[in-house]
């Protein structure tokens, strides 16, 4: 350990708001040359913007960023790239229609006169590079972009940020699509840039792989730095409890509901995405589903939504077996979803509040193709208020309301539609304190009235306070769920990493 | 809400603002401004000719409006659903040529109509196939067929040639006039069936379940699914209805002309129907676009190559004007959009009525 060095990184004080969020606070922490610090923390818990404040895709709020004598406070992508520092993306941007060496030096052709573009030049150098890292002979420098595997995407993404002049480089989840060998090949290279005296942040979910190539641990929480800690002194049970101890101040209090009137019944559904997936919600129930990100969650919602398509397996709602091959068949089926992206798939943001939240009930108001304009008021009126959409009028267009209302939209739109099991991915993302405990009001109060929920949710305290089950789905699969009483976040959090099993 | 305490300053202008705002909203902002486009031109063209307000020279401009209009109110239902269809002008073509063909041939003018326009609809059809089921981005399917279609008519007219149609009941659908007495030429036949389709097709557009999906559909598609709307059936529908227009006005074109003609009178008129289309207000994006705002661009530009021709102005500059107008009307309608989201960002900074 070279703890004497002068850091090659100072980061002190950060801090950064986004609209009715405070995403980070305060982190403080530093890299030093042939170091490797792990970034860990939950969905959501301030990583990904922590790596765009560090390469300047977001600009700060507070606080400074040093790296190796240069200040990078507020500077474009391009300067902090100059000054040292790169980031290795999860899923790296690769060009299709050109080679493997085009692609590590793209925007930065090495140029012969008259503004030829140096090809020999390009493809050497890129050849030195891959025997340098160990990464020689795992790719043909002449093969189109489109050709390439994810783990050879993920080495021209590597090369592009070890061509020239890095100080430090960040890895956001390099791991998530390489086999076991690809991770050890990629350890081997992180060792290289240790002996080379770069600095390596590291940042991923998987616990094990931290404990094994990291000199030190930094742990993030809701924004705030929770640990910092020699990774020789610590433990994965002490880091998941940094990285979820957390008091549920926030949460919302349920008051229990049971019925027995199954809603929906899942059986052996196999997709894409899905590896035997078999569940029950319950009418009044709440059932939440955690994991990470990538874990299948949305590819469910889509696929009982019918807008992605099962291999095999039976869905039931109240006992019926229903065939479901697009969202029409859904909707008749008494399925609503509120998507997760909530501009690219549930508004349509040029056209009015109110037909936008009437969309899906066109249908029934309508007599012989010709809508009813008074039926659609009074549908869709009520729903309004409740929901308390703050609009100058119900010819609004939607585009031109705030991020909760727009959300409130889409919940109304399905409110109007009265379904028997209601979706919601991630309702309150990018949703402001005030309206998300309306929005958690109205989830509870639906339940009351006999709705059955299935409620997918990212965030911890959400997920606590709002599910009476909750099922956690890591890689494809389910977990057994778990009862209100049992679920804490150390539970949710084992089974999400894939640390506990059934 | 802060905004409109700022109008209890000048009571009176703000009563006036306040009325303005009710009568532009109605109409619809872009509307207005062709309105009064059409007004300022109108009275530029009239102060330099004593010919423009003649009997005879509205029915002419009535009459020149009936093919491309109908044509405009089809491509209006595609544009809106955020397509497009560039094979129009050849429907039209195969249209007139079938028309003629079922006139002569079978002597059966009530046929020859139907079999247009159906013609239409089976090639409007062939798109929605080309679009849907094999992929193929509109602009390119219809890019396709723009050309096959032409090619057939040439293929179906007998040696390619255009087709003599004495039909006197035919020729009342292109050059009839209804309600003529004295000095007053009535009303032409060929306009008043684009009344007809432009009304029907408001109603449609703006009432039915069908039209508010095509603005849905048009504006997201990927939300338009999700909340239960079949792209592939309102697609069908849509490229049907748009060939079935444009098959109808292959038959007025026929009546016109007296003749089944596989490219003249035909030719272009895609061009034109887009053009009047997005001067109408629509985006190429899809989602935004109504029938009154076509209808009123396609006034406009009959009303501006009139004027042009009373005024003796060359073709040549009669086409760069149109284009011009084109260019103009639809800057106004992004400077408008810019400025409106500008003001909606302020509003928002200053922590507004969110």
């Amino acid at each position: 350990m070279t703890l004497k060095t002068t850091p090659i990184l100072a980061v002190s004080g950060v801090g950064k708001s986004f609209p009715g969020v405070k995403a980070l606070s305060n982190v403080s922490m530093d890299v030093h040359p042939g170091e490797v610090v792990a970034f860990v923390g939950e969905n959501g818990a301030g990583k990904s913007t922590f790596l765009k404040i560090l390469c300047a895709e977001y600009s700060l709020d507070e606080g400074n960023i040093d790296l190796d004598g240069v200040k990078l406070n507020h500077c474009t992508p391009l300067d902090a790239r100059d000054a040292g520092l790169r980031l290795v993306r999860q899923e790296p941007e690769i060009i299709g229609d050109i080679s493997v060496a085009e692609n590590v030096f793209i925007g930065e052709y090495p140029r012969l006169s008259f503004g030829r573009v140096d090809f020999p030049g390009m493809r050497a150098t890129v050849l030195e590079l891959l025997e340098r890292y160990g990464f020689a002979g795992m790719i043909d420098i002449n093969a189109l972009g489109r050709t390439l595997s994810p783990a050879q995407m993920h080495i021209v993404e590597i090369l592009r940020a070890l061509k020239d002049g890095v100080k430090l480089v960040a890895f956001d989840e390099p791991t998530s699509s390489l086999t076991s060998r690809e991770v050890d090949r990629l350890f081997g290279l992180i060792r290289i840039l240790k002996s080379e005296g770069l600095g390596v942040i590291y940042v991923s979910h998987r616990l094990h792989e931290v404990m094994e190539i990291a000199d030190r641990v930094v742990v993030l929480k809701d924004g705030v730095l929770t640990g910092d800690l020699m990774i020789e002194d610590t433990s994965e049970p002490e880091i998941i409890k940094l990285m979820v101890g957390r008091e549920l101040a926030h949460g919302f209090n349920r008051e229990e509901t049971t019925t027995t009137e199954v809603v929906l019944e899942v059986n052996n559904l196999h997709s894409q995405w899905h590896n035997d997936i078999s569940f029950k919600i319950h009418a009044g129930e709440i059932v939440g589903f955690g994991g990470l990100v990538g874990a299948g969650r949305t590819e469910l919602a889509k696929v009982l939504f019918g807008e992605y398509a099962k291999e095999s397996g039976v869905i039931k709602i109240s006992g019926e077996v229903k065939n479901i091959r697009n969202p029409s068949d859904a909707i008749a089926a008494n399925i609503g979803l509120i998507p997760e992206d909530r501009k690219g798939e549930g508004l349509i943001l040029v056209r009015s509040l109110i037909e936008n939240a009437s969309m899906a009930v066109f249908s029934k108001l309508s007599r012989f193709g010709i809508l009813r304009n008074r039926d659609m008021v009074t549908t869709v009126s009520p729903y309004i208020k409740q929901l308390e959409i703050k609009t100058p009028s119900l010819d609004q267009v939607v585009g031109k309301l705030s991020g909760g209302n727009q959300q409130k939209v889409v919940l109304a739109r399905w409110l109007a539609a009265k379904p028997k099991l209601l979706i919601l991915d991630e309702p309150t993302r990018a949703v402001d304190v005030g309206a998300k405990a309306e929005i958690y009001r109205l989830i509870d109060d639906l339940a009351k009235k006999g709705m059955a929920i299935m409620l997918i949710s990212s965030e911890m305290p959400e997920l606590l306070s709002m599910s009476d089950r909750i099922i956690v789905m890591c890689d494809g699969k389910i977990s057994k769920p778990i009862e209100k009483i049992d679920a804490t976040e150390e539970a949710i959090v084992n089974y999400a990493l894939g640390t506990a099993t059934n | 809400m802060s905004l409109t305490k700022n109008s209890n300053n000048s009571l009176s202008a703000g009563k006036f603002f306040k009325n303005v705002g009710r009568v532009t909203n109605y109409i619809g902002a872009e509307n207005l401004s062709l309105i009064i486009a059409l007004i300022v031109m109108v009275v530029l063209i009239n102060s330099q000719t004593e010919y423009f307000f003649s009997g005879r020279n509205i029915f002419n401009i009535g009459q020149n409006m009936a093919v491309v209009g109908v044509i405009a109110v089809g491509m209006t239902f595609v544009i809106v659903s955020a397509g497009l269809d560039i094979s129009v002008g050849s429907i039209a073509g195969c249209a007139s040529v079938i028309c003629a063909l079922v006139v002569t041939q079978l002597g059966s003018v009530p046929g020859g109509v139907v079999l247009g326009i159906t013609i239409g609809v089976a090639l409007g059809m062939v798109n929605a196939t080309i679009i849907s089921i094999l992929r193929v981005n509109p602009v390119v399917a219809t890019l396709a067929t723009f050309s096959a279609f032409r090619g057939v008519a040439f293929l179906i007219a007998p040696g390619g040639r255009s087709i003599g149609v004495l039909d006197p009941s035919l020729g009342y659908l292109g050059s009839g006039r209804l309600l003529q007495f004295g000095d007053f030429p009535g009303i032409p036949v060929a306009f008043m069936i684009l009344v007809i389709v432009a009304v029907g097709a408001h109603f449609v557009m703006t009432s039915t379940v069908f039209g508010r999906s095509i603005y849905s559909m048009g504006g997201n598609p990927v939300a338009a699914r999700l909340a239960g709307i079949n792209l592939t059936k309102m697609r069908y529908a849509i490229y049907a209805i748009a060939g079935s227009l444009a098959g109808l006005a292959g038959v007025i074109v026929t009546a016109r002309t007296s003749s089944g003609q596989p490219a003249s009178g035909t030719q272009g008129l895609e061009l034109e129907a887009i053009t009047a289309v997005f001067l109408g207000g629509a985006l190429l994006a899809g989602g935004k676009g109504t029938i009154v705002g076509t209808m009123l661009a396609v006034l406009l530009l009959a009303t501006l190559s009139n004027g042009m021709n009373l005024l003796g102005i060359p073709t040549f500059y009669q086409l760069v004007a149109k284009g011009l107008l084109l260019v103009v009307a639809v800057a106004i309608g992004q400077w408008r959009m810019a400025r409106s989201e500008r003001i909606q960002a302020k509003v928002a900074a200053a922590g507004g009525d969110d």
